[in-house]
C-alpha cells in the first residue's frame, strides 16, 4: 500500500474526442494517497469525460495514465474496479429491491461452501457503515433511502472492494446542508485511512472547506493545479471562467412594458421556498444557479405541471389556478422543458405533427384537421427559425440536436404565448445554433413577449438577460440588473449564498 | 386493508398466507366439506399444474421478463407423452417424468436464445413461441386424442391417485418440494440473487459485472422445463388430452404470480408467494362455487382479484413515497 503523499495516479496530456467533438484536449491530473482532490470547471469543461475514462466507461485516445508505477488498463468498469478505482456517480446506481448488505456485496457475495453467508455479509456491511460513521441497518431495503444514504452504501461498497482511489461526481449536488456535512466527515475518514478521494463539485465553499488540492479544467484542458493554501476563491473562479464574451448574444434594447408574470411567495417545501419575482413585457429574466437549486421546479410549478403548497401566480394581473397546464396554456403561457427528448417532443412523429401539436385550433376546419394548414404552419416556422429537414413528415428523431431544439421552440412559439418559459434552451447544441436560439429569444422579447429563461451557462445568462435572479438550495439569494451582473458575482451567490465575491 | 398493510411491511408472503387462511376458513363455514380431507385434496390437486408453472416463471418475472409460451408447452408435452405411451404400452411413469421436462427444456432453450442472446423483448418472443408451439401441437396431433386406457396405469391410477395423509396428493407434494428447493436457491445461491439484481436495475447489473446473459438464458430454460413437467401433471389430473389441452391458461399463471406478490416490473417476489397466489385464486373460486355463484363468473372473478392485488400494491407504494417525502422535508428544514 502506498504511503501518504505518494503519487498514486498520474494523468498526462490525456485526450479524448467523440466523433468531431473534442472533449479532452490535454488534461493533466496528479493524485496522491491520503488527499482530497477537487476537480472544478464549468459545464462542458471535460470533468465527466475524465472521470468516465478512469471508471472504464470511455477509453482515452491519447496521453498516458499511470497508477503508481504501473500503466492503467482501460476498457471496462470491471477492469477499473480490479485496479482499485471506484466511482460514485451523481445518481447512485443501487439495486433498490435488495438489502443494503446485498448491495454492498453484489457480485462478490461471501460464501460458506456453496451458499451465500448472509450473516457474515450483514455483519461486514454493518462494520463498514460503522466505520463510515453512518449506522444504517444492513437488512434494510435500499428503496426509500435518501440520496445521501445511498452514497454511503456506494462508499461502503468501494471500501469492501479495497478501492484506494474513490471518484465522486458531484456528490453534494442533491444533498441538504446537514447531509453535506456528514459526507465531508466520511471523506475525511477515507483520507485518514490513506485513500485518495477525487470529487467534482460546483459548490466552491465546500471545495475550500475540505480539499487539499484543486485542479481547474476549462475547455478540455487543465488550467491550473494548486494546493488549497496557494490559491483563493477569486483565482479559482477566474480560472474556471477565463473566456471572453463573444458576439453570441445579439442583445437588443426592447421597450419594457407592463407586468406579465407575477410570482408571490411561491413555496413547495421539498424544492423551493418564498420565491417572488415578476417578468414584464419585452423583458428577459434569467433564473441562474446550480443544477438542483430548484429553478426547473419553480418553472414547472408556474406552468402547473407540479403543485405548490402556498403562494400565488398572477398572469396579466389575474391569479392563475395551480396545477393546471391546460389553464396555463389557455392563459398564453408556454414552457419549453429542459429535456427535449423526454418531455418536449414526440420523437417518432413527424416535424409537422410536432410543430402543430399545440396549435390545433389554427388547423381545424369544420371539425377536422386541415392538412394544408398544417403544411403552411410548418413552412412558416421552418423559414422563421431556419429548421433544416428534408421532408415535413420526417421523424424528429432524425434531426440534429439543434434542429430538434428549434422544433420545440417552434411548437411553442406557434401558440403565440405572452409568457415564454425556456429551461436550458441551448443545452447540448452547437455554437452556431446556440447563437440562433439566442436571436430567437431576443426576437420574441422584442415582439413584446415576456421571457423567463433558466440557464446554467453564465455567458448565456449575462449576454441575454435584462435581470438575473439567483437561486441556491431552493431559495432566492440574489437579484442583479444587467448592469450590475458579473460572472464572479453570480457564481459567488450561487455557490456560497454571499451577494458579492 | 389496514391489517394487510401492517403485515406487508414485515413480509408479503405472511400476509398472503393469512388472507389464504381466512378465505379457506370462510369457504369452510359456507361449505364444511371444503375443510375435510377430500376437500383439501381437491383444492391441492386442482392447483398443482398452475402452482408448478408459477414456480417456473417466477425467476423469469423477477428478472423483468415474461414467459407466455408455458401453457402451449404444457399442451404439446401432454399430447406427446400420451402419444408415446400409447405407442409403447410397456412405458411407465418413469419415462413420462423424463421426457416431459426434456420437451419443455427445448422450448425454453429457444426462448432463452432469443431473449438473452439476441436481446429481443420477451413479451413478443414468447407470444411467438406460444403460437408456434400450439401450432405444432395441432399439426402433430392431427386431431387424434387420448384417454386413460392408452396411458400407463402407473401414472394415472398409481401416482395420479396417490394421496399422503388422506389430503396431500403426490403432485402437490412435488410442488412443495420444488417450491422449497427454488426458494432456498433464490435466497442463498449467487445466481438466485443475481436474478433479483438484474430485475431491480438492469443497467447497474451490467456495471457491476453480473452475467446477465447466461442468467437470463437459464431462467427461460428452467421455465420451459417446469412447463414440461406440468404437462405430465396435466395428464395425471385429467387422464385425457387433445391438441387444445390447457389452451389460454398462461395468463392464469401470470395472474397467480402477481397476486402472490411477484412484481411484473421485476426485482421482487418469491416462489412461496407465487404458490400461495395460485392457492388463493383456487380457494376463492371454490368459496364462490360453494356460495352458489355460477361457474361462468370464474374468469371475471380472476380478473377482479388481479386488479385488487395490483391496487393494493399501488396504495402501499404511494403511501411509502409520501412518507419518504415528508421525512425528507423534515430533514431539509
Amino acid at each position: 500500500m502506498a504511503k501518504k503523499g505518494d503519487l498514486i495516479l498520474e494523468m498526462n496530456k490525456v485526450q479524448k474526442r467523440f466523433g468531431g467533438a473534442v472533449a479532452l484536449r490535454g488534461t493533466d491530473l496528479k493524485i496522491r494517497a491520503g488527499e482530497i482532490h477537487a476537480l472544478l470547471g464549468e459545464n462542458g469543461a471535460g470533468k465527466s469525460t475524465m472521470l468516465k475514462i478512469l471508471a472504464g466507461v470511455h477509453i482515452n485516445d491519447g496521453g498516458t495514465i499511470k497508477l503508481g508505477n504501473k500503466d492503467f488498463m482501460t476498457g471496462s468498469p470491471q477492469a477499473s474496479i480490479e485496479q482499485g478505482i471506484a466511482v460514485i456517480y451523481q445518481e447512485p446506481s443501487l439495486f433498490l429491491d435488495l438489502s443494503l448488505a446485498e448491495n454492498v456485496f453484489i457480485g462478490r457475495q461471501p460464501k460458506k461452501g456453496k451458499i451465500i453467508d448472509w450473516k457474515f455479509a450483514q455483519s461486514e456491511a454493518a462494520r463498514l457503515f460503522k466505520e463510515l460513521g453512518v449506522e444504517l441497518d444492513p437488512k434494510r431495503q435500499a428503496r426509500g433511502l435518501s440520496i445521501a444514504d445511498q452514497q454511503v452504501v456506494e462508499i461502503a461498497k468501494a471500501l469492501s472492494m479495497n478501492a484506494n482511489i474513490i471518484l465522486m461526481d458531484e456528490p453534494t449536488a442533491a444533498l441538504s446542508a446537514s447531509e453535506v456535512e456528514r459526507l465531508m466527515t466520511v471523506m475525511k475518514s477515507l483520507k485518514a485511512s490513506n485513500k485518495a478521494v477525487i470529487f467534482v463539485s460546483h459548490r466552491l465553499d465546500e471545495v475550500f472547506a475540505i480539499s487539499d488540492y484543486i485542479t481547474v479544467m476549462r475547455d478540455g484542458a487543465t488550467v491550473s493545479e494548486a494546493s488549497v493554501g496557494d490559491t483563493n476563491l477569486q483565482k479559482v473562479i477566474k480560472d474556471m471562467v477565463g473566456r471572453e464574451l463573444t458576439e453570441m448574444f445579439p442583445k437588443t434594447d426592447n421597450k419594457i412594458g407592463s407586468v406579465v408574470l407575477e410570482v408571490n411567495d411561491l413555496t413547495n417545501p421539498a424544492y423551493f421556498r418564498n420565491i417572488s419575482f415578476n417578468v414584464k413585457k419585452g423583458e428577459i429574466v434569467a433564473l441562474a444557479g446550480l443544477v438542483g437549486a430548484g429553478r426547473s421546479e419553480v418553472a414547472r410549478a408556474i406552468f402547473g405541471v407540479d403543485k405548490y403548497e402556498s403562494g400565488l401566480v398572477k398572469v396579466n394581473g389575474v391569479p392563475l389556478p395551480a396545477g393546471s397546464p391546460v389553464e396555463a396554456m389557455a392563459r398564453k403561457i408556454a414552457l419549453v422543458p429542459e429535456d427535449r427528448r423526454q418531455q418536449g417532443l414526440f420523437m417518432i412523429a413527424g416535424v409537422n405533427r410536432n410543430i402543430s401539436m399545440e396549435s390545433f385550433a389554427q388547423l381545424i376546419d369544420r371539425g377536422l384537421i386541415n392538412f394544408k394548414r398544417e403544411r403552411a404552419l410548418t413552412n412558416t416556422w421552418r423559414e422563421k427559425l431556419s429548421i433544416k429537414f428534408n421532408n415535413q413528415a420526417d421523424p424528429v428523431d432524425r434531426l440534429s440536436g439543434g434542429n430538434q431544439q428549434k422544433t420545440v421552440l417552434a411548437k411553442w412559439l406557434a401558440t403565440d404565448p405572452d409568457l415564454f418559459i425556456v429551461d436550458e434552451p441551448t443545452r447540448g447544441i452547437d455554437v452556431a445554433t446556440k447563437a440562433e436560439v439566442h436571436r430567437l429569444l431576443n426576437q420574441a422579447a422584442s415582439e413584446g413577449k415576456a421571457v423567463l429563461m433558466i440557464s446554467s451557462e453564465l455567458p448565456e445568462v449575462l449576454g441575454m438577460a435584462d435581470r438575473i435572479i439567483v437561486m441556491r438550495e431552493g431559495r432566492q439569494v440574489a437579484e442583479f440588473s444587467r448592469k450590475e451582473a458579473t460572472q464572479e458575482k453570480i457564481i459567488a451567490a450561487a455557490t456560497t449564498g454571499v451577494k458579492s465575491a | 386493508m389496514n391489517l394487510l398493510n401492517k403485515l406487508k411491511l414485515s413480509s408479503r408472503e405472511a400476509s398472503l398466507g393469512i388472507i389464504l387462511l381466512i378465505s379457506i376458513g370462510v369457504t369452510g363455514l359456507i361449505n364444511p366439506r371444503f375443510l375435510t380431507g377430500d376437500g383439501t385434496r381437491d383444492l391441492l390437486t386442482s392447483t398443482s399444474v398452475v402452482a408448478l408453472l408459477a414456480i417456473g416463471i417466477t425467476p423469469v418475472v423477477v428478472m423483468r421478463h415474461i414467459d407466455l409460451s408455458i401453457a402451449s408447452t404444457v399442451g404439446l408435452t401432454a399430447w406427446l407423452i400420451a402419444d408415446m405411451c400409447a405407442k409403447n404400452p410397456d412405458f411407465t411413469w418413469v419415462q413420462c417424468f423424463v421426457v416431459g421436462p426434456i420437451i419443455g427444456t427445448l422450448v425454453g432453450v429457444v426462448n432463452g436464445v432469443l431473449v438473452a442472446w439476441l436481446r429481443l423483448p420477451a413479451l413478443v418472443v414468447t407470444l411467438g413461441t406460444l403460437y408456434i408451439v400450439r401450432g405444432l401441437a395441432y399439426v402433430i396431433s392431427n386431431s387424434v386424442d387420448y384417454n386413460a386406457q392408452e396411458m400407463p396405469p402407473s401414472l394415472i391410477e398409481g401416482l395420479g391417485q396417490k394421496v399422503y395423509f388422506g389430503l396431500l396428493p403426490f403432485t402437490f407434494l412435488l410442488v412443495i418440494i420444488s417450491m422449497i428447493v427454488i426458494a432456498y436457491f433464490m435466497k442463498y445461491a449467487k445466481s438466485g440473487r443475481d436474478a433479483y439484481a438484474i430485475g431491480s436495475n438492469p443497467p447497474a447489473a451490467d456495471l457491476v459485472g453480473l452475467k446477465v446473459t447466461s442468467r437470463t438464458f437459464l431462467a427461460f430454460v428452467f421455465s420451459g422445463a417446469m412447463a414440461g413437467l406440468a404437462g405430465v401433471f396435466y395428464l395425471m389430473r385429467f387422464a385425457q388430452v387433445d391438441s387444445t389441452a390447457f389452451y389460454g391458461q398462461e395468463l392464469a399463471v401470470v395472474a397467480a404470480c402477481v397476486i402472490g406478490g411477484v412484481s411484473i416490473f421485476g426485482g421482487t417476489g418469491t416462489v412461496v408467494g407465487a404458490v400461495i397466489g395460485a392457492l388463493l385464486v383456487q380457494t376463492i373460486q371454490g368459496g364462490l362455487a360453494a356460495l352458489g355463484v355460477d361457474a361462468f363468473w370464474k374468469s371475471a372473478i380472476n380478473g377482479l382479484l388481479l386488479i385488487i392485488a395490483i391496487y393494493a400494491d399501488r396504495v402501499l407504494a404511494v403511501r411509502n413515497e409520501k412518507q419518504l417525502l415528508r421525512q425528507r422535508i423534515k430533514e431539509r428544514i
